[in-house]
């Protein structure tokens, strides 16, 4: 039995140190703000498991000990000093270390003008846009990218109900509230793609309300934003023009953006470089055409309750047109 | 115990006699009409009944009466013919019993039908705007005699007179004939029924896959589902081309106004705020041949229809689980607007026209 428990602690604790890393973790933190927190984070879990440690102590002294150590747990002064004055001046002090350590967003941007991205979270996705620098406006869905090193101040909005905005690797968590803008300035410190999740219950798909954020090298940033702000790529296939014609025809403009095509609207994510982003389907699964087909035809399984209508209507062959086409919109 | 033996026994026995020409005894014909009365008017009472003397309802129910009715109950020129007298109970002649109900009792019989008499339920239980056409036209059924009764039912369809040679040899019954036309108009003449599509110059793929979704029950209607249900695939093609070929007539029904202002915004931008998608993106110009045209369709009907899906009625089929979610996102504004708004616009084809 004792053998067979020592066993299994080796994969258990392989599990638990694996868990500590990733791309969705406050404790593998990738900038500034992140790190402050995971300090704060590592720092009260060993001073709890000091507190802890003298708990059980105690008890087992109160249970088990001698005669003298039991009197010296039960004296007055013990009481006093361990049980009353001991919490109150050790958690002003954790307040106080807290607040500090949390002040403010990165406290300044070392005089650089840090990138400015709008994230405004919908029912069950993340709308982002980019501050207009570039001739055209850039626009993506459940995916942001950022150059290392910048700062870069999110101004987050609601489109109806409470979200909130949390890239655990970068950041805390913050609020984005119906009617009003929060900011949040970071900065990503090593390039890699990091996950983050809508941290407030907003409605049936919270649960699966992702988003992706890469983070690139400052030239590799520059040239993905200045290919993000071209229309759309003519489809060089006969395959991908038809599906081109099909997703005009079939009124998918009358939600989606595809610029540099007649399809202007904004009730769902901006598709103009679609093909080029990490996932599909509200960041429910991996880019490729199968998905994207499924997405159109069966993104209630998906993703249950998003908004968008199924669309059932379309031959096999169609479907793959319009999905190959999507899928090659870089 | 021996109550339920002997009833066995006697049922075992095969001494009852079930003939529906046998009839019944006097009594139990009374004691049967008394149960069914209390129990009609039990399960009739809390029915909200809307106004039924509209004459647009009259019409359409007068259409489906004819082609789901009158073969039993008869009509102020027939009476209930031959056979249909032999059932027990014989259908009752409705120009004479329908002033036994009350609208409730009228409604509740036509959704549920009644056991034990032949008397069948809606084939779409869910579509009480349809019943209560029926029970619109079954009220003025008693003011009927046969010329009225041919006005109403049959429209403005006339049969021209067949050869006794066509009489004798063609196969389909006289029934059928004219069925779509006694309620959507045929040639130059349009429905008669604000209730009732406009099928002239509509998109012929649209009507295929509509007959279709009808045929096998995926689109819901008590009205539709019986007629189409009776045709091939073949036919379902021939009927979709002849009335995509007919050209469209001018509204009848519906002018544009003041009302519609707020229906140009629905159909030509939409209100992104609320989700709601702008109706041209797939019903305007050049767009998939499988998206029904609504420009010239009656308010009546197109409100109808998206009322439907709002209240979450026939959504299995592909193009309503495309419209279901949006007619869900509209106000009874919106959708009285965005009816307007379409109802007064020309009925020329949309250009996609096949």
């Amino acid at each position: 039995m004792r053998t067979h428990s020592r066993q299994a602690i080796g994969p258990l604790m392989a599990f638990v140190v694996a868990g500590c890393s990733g791309p969705q973790s406050v404790l593998h933190p990738a900038g500034p703000e992140a790190l402050g927190l995971a300090h704060l984070t590592w720092f009260l879990f060993g001073f709890g498991a000091l507190v802890l440690a003298f708990v059980l102590a105690a008890a087992a002294i109160a249970v088990r000990g001698p005669e003298r150590w039991r009197a010296v747990v039960a004296s007055r002064c013990m009481i006093i000093g361990a049980g009353v004055f001991f919490p109150a001046v050790s958690l002003t002090g954790l307040l106080g270390y807290g607040l500090w350590l949390t002040r403010a967003s990165i406290p300044d941007t070392e005089g650089r003008e840090p990138l400015q991205i709008e994230v405004t979270g919908e029912q069950w996705w993340w709308r982002v846009q980019y501050a207009p620098s570039t001739r055209s406006p850039v626009a993506s869905a459940n995916e942001i990218r950022v150059p290392a090193g910048r700062p870069i101040r999110f101004t987050l909005q609601s489109a109806d109900v409470i979200h909130s905005f949390w890239v655990p690797n970068l950041a805390g968590k913050l609020d984005m509230i119906p009617g009003r803008a929060t900011s949040l300035l970071v900065r990503a410190e090593r390039t890699g793609v990091f996950r983050g999740q809508c941290a407030e219950y907003c409605g049936k798909a919270h649960a699966l309300m992702a988003l992706t954020v890469v983070v690139m090298t400052p030239t590799d940033f520059a040239s993905w934003l200045e290919n993000e702000s071209r229309p759309a790529m003519e489809p060089d296939k006969p395959e991908s023009r038809r599906g081109r014609s099909l997703f005009l025809e079939a009124g998918c403009g009358g939600c989606h953006t595809v610029r540099g095509t007649p399809a202007a609207g904004t009730i769902g994510p901006d598709l103009t470089h679609l093909g080029s982003r990490h996932s599909v389907g509200i960041a429910s699964a991996a880019m490729n055409e199968r998905n994207i087909a499924r997405f159109m035809t069966d993104g209630q399984h998906m993703k249950p309750g998003n908004h968008m209508p199924t669309f059932r209507i379309f031959a096999a062959v169609e479907l793959q047109a319009i999905a190959t086409y999507l899928a090659g919109l870089r | 115990m021996t109550v339920a033996g002997a009833v066995f026994l006697f049922a075992w026995s095969g001494i009852y006699n079930v003939a529906a020409s046998s009839g019944h005894w006097a009594v139990v014909d009374w004691f049967l009409a008394f149960g069914m009365r209390n129990s009609v008017a039990l399960r009739a009472r809390a029915i909200a009944v809307p106004p039924l003397d509209d004459i647009e309802r009259v019409r359409l129910g007068a259409g489906h009466f004819h082609s789901g009715c009158a073969f039993c109950h008869g009509t102020p020129d027939t009476g209930v013919g031959p056979i249909a007298r032999q059932m027990l109970p014989s259908p009752p002649e409705l120009s004479k019993s329908v002033r036994t109900w009350s609208d409730a009792q009228l409604f509740w019989i036509v959704q549920n039908g009644i056991k034990y008499t032949g008397m069948p339920g809606w084939a779409a239980l869910e579509r009480t705007d349809e019943i209560w056409a029926v029970v619109a036209f079954l009220k003025k059924l008693p003011t009927l005699d046969g010329e009225s009764y041919r006005a109403l039912a049959l429209g403005r369809v006339r049969l021209a007179e067949q050869s006794g040679e066509r009489m004798a040899t063609n196969d389909s019954n006289l029934q059928a004939a004219g069925a779509c036309a006694r309620c959507h108009g045929a040639g130059s003449s349009g429905p008669t029924s604000a209730l009732v599509p406009v099928l002239h110059g509509q998109s012929r793929a649209y009507m295929v896959a509509a007959l279709r979704a009808y045929a096998q029950g995926t689109r819901r209607s008590g009205i539709m589902q019986p007629l189409a249900a009776d045709l091939d695939k073949e036919s379902i093609e021939r009927l979709a081309t002849y009335y995509a070929g007919l050209s469209p007539t001018e509204p009848a029904h519906g002018s544009p106004s003041g009302a519609d202002a707020h229906g140009r915004i629905l159909a030509t931008k939409g209100d992104p705020k609320r989700d709601i998608p702008a109706c041209d993106t797939c019903h305007g110009r050049d767009r998939l041949p499988r998206y029904p045209r609504l420009a010239g369709q009656s308010a009546a009907f197109l409100a109808g229809q998206l009322r439907l899906w709002a209240a979450g009625h026939h959504t299995s089929t592909p193009g309503a689980a495309l419209m279901a979610p949006i007619a869900r996102r509209m106000s009874e504004a919106d959708i009285d607007a965005v009816a307007a708004y379409f109802s007064g616009l020309s009925r020329l084809p949309a250009g996609g026209a096949p």
